[in-house]
């Protein structure tokens, strides 16, 4: 029982380590992705096609490579000081997640029937004003299960973390295995996950509730 | 709006490329300036007993861990513990993450290969380790070629038990082959003889496990980035070591055999 106590504390620091690196991401990918999504639309063709031969590569090659290029790579190659590990783990997921968004966000917006626009245009607003008053909401009503998709793998993909040394909620399990032989300390680390996801579910079903009151 | 988004975009992207670059280093041709300039020493170990462990306060000891404190005493730099994904390890030596791999590491042409590799410390044997019941029914390697092993992934025990032409699965670590053998998804496994008196028998919690035959014997060394002045330095200071007593001392107290 106290083995239990102290796992389960243990185990809990790491899941600190594994939620700060969710939240950061999640952070700081959101709005990037929506950025490199206006960019994977522009009409500048040039831009266009740097951003979209860019998203390929990202989700084209694993994360726990890029986790490996992002870290090592600088000091490697150019010889340069190293980044701090978790700078790096963050470095690399909100690259990845931001690539990852910007397809979900290009989907929804889209999918606005173009008729939206012209109607904004005939009534005088601003391509902005159109965006930001008319599209935008509907775009996150669309994007609301997609998104919850994406943001529950993120929370399991965290547990790369551990490829470049960054002592996650896993890492502290593997730990008990390697020193005490014990193993379940490993299968506990899911019950971490499933609340966490629950959670989430439980979060992105209220959102969507909320979303209900006008069709897009 | 567009264009100014896609400016920002640009500006985005060649940010992240050029960022990368920022505070890179000067670079001296001594790896032994570089360490001494710095101030510390960063090892780069894995939780391995007797090796390198916590103790209670959470402070890394064993006996790479002491020895390496004695070094860096002879240095004048601090000692910093870095527990690395042992995968990774000539990765994080190169990139310059940590400044030398020093966990009882086997010399095998693999190390030599990626590390300047220092003079053999301790010696160490590859044994076969099954459930204590079936020892007496395999007395040599040729009856064993009937049963499944695992070893670690890469380890010097896997390709002992590849030559002596043994069914292998590789696992990802010592800990994890004993954990198999126990709960009975192979027969036995090959791991360091230091590893196997340490966890198997009465007191651990392996106490149906026990060494059988020994399969090889092998050194320890310590690796330092490659064409690095460190090794030179590193071997006058385990000489120095090893003359007053220190090295020998600790071997005692960690029950390992130094080499010759």
């Amino acid at each position: 029982m106290e083995k239990f106590l102290s796992v389960t504390l243990d185990l809990a620091k790491g899941f600190g380590t594994t939620l700060q690196i969710f939240g950061l991401t999640l952070l700081f990918a959101l709005p990037i992705g929506l950025i490199i999504s206006f960019g994977s639309m522009s009409k500048f063709r040039p831009l266009r096609w740097l951003v979209r031969i860019f998203v390929w590569i990202i989700r084209g090659t694993p994360l726990m490579l890029q986790l490996i290029v992002i870290y090592y790579g600088p000091g490697l190659i150019f010889h340069w000081d190293l980044m701090p590990r978790f700078t790096a783990v963050m470095v690399a997921f909100v690259i990845n997640y931001s690539c990852y968004f910007s397809e979900i966000f290009r989907g929804g917006i889209e999918s606005v029937p173009k008729g939206q626009y012209e109607a904004g245009q005939v009534l005088g607003m601003t391509k902005s004003q159109i965006f930001f008053k008319v599209i935008l909401l509907q775009v996150i009503k669309k994007i609301v299960p997609p998104m919850s998709n994406e943001i529950i793998t993120l929370v399991k993909d965290t547990s790369l973390a551990r490829i470049i040394s960054v002592y996650e909620v896993i890492w502290n399990a593997q730990v008990y295995i390697k020193l005490d032989g014990l193993i379940w300390p490993l299968f506990y680390t899911g019950a971490f996950y499933l609340l966490f996801s629950g959670i989430l579910t439980i979060l992105f079903n209220l959102i969507e509730k909320k979303m209900n009151y006008f069709r897009g | 709006m567009k264009k100014a988004l896609s400016f920002a975009l640009s500006a985005l992207m060649t940010l992240t490329m050029v960022g990368c670059g920022a505070g890179s280093s000067k670079k001296s041709d001594s790896d032994f300036q570089y360490i001494t300039d710095k101030g510390k020493m960063i090892v780069g170990i894995t939780d391995y007993a007797p090796m390198d462990y916590k103790d209670d306060d959470g402070n890394w000891t064993g006996f790479d861990a002491e020895f390496a404190q004695a070094v860096g005493k002879k240095m004048g730099v601090d000692v910093e513990f870095m527990e690395i994904n042992w995968d990774n390890k000539f990765l994080e030596l190169n990139a310059k993450s940590i400044d030398c791999v020093w966990n009882g590491m086997t010399i095998t042409e693999e190390v030599t290969k990626n590390t300047s590799c220092s003079k053999a410390y301790v010696k160490n044997e590859q044994v076969v380790v099954m459930k204590s019941d079936k020892i007496s029914s395999f007395k040599d390697a040729e009856s064993m070629k009937t049963l499944k092993f695992c070893a670690e992934s890469g380890s010097a025990g896997e390709s002992a038990a590849k030559d002596a032409g043994f069914d292998v699965t590789a696992v990802s670590a010592q800990s994890d082959a004993l954990m198999e053998v126990a709960s009975g998804s192979v027969d036995a496994c090959v791991i360091d003889g230091t590893m196997a008196a340490a966890m198997t028998g009465e007191g651990t919690s392996y106490t149906d496990l026990a060494s059988s035959i020994v399969l090889t014997t092998e050194e320890y060394g310590v690796g330092f980035r490659k064409d690095s002045d460190m090794t030179e330095k590193f071997n006058t200071y385990m000489d120095e070591l090893k003359a007053d007593g220190t090295l020998t001392d600790l071997a005692e107290k960690y029950e390992l055999s130094l080499a010759d």
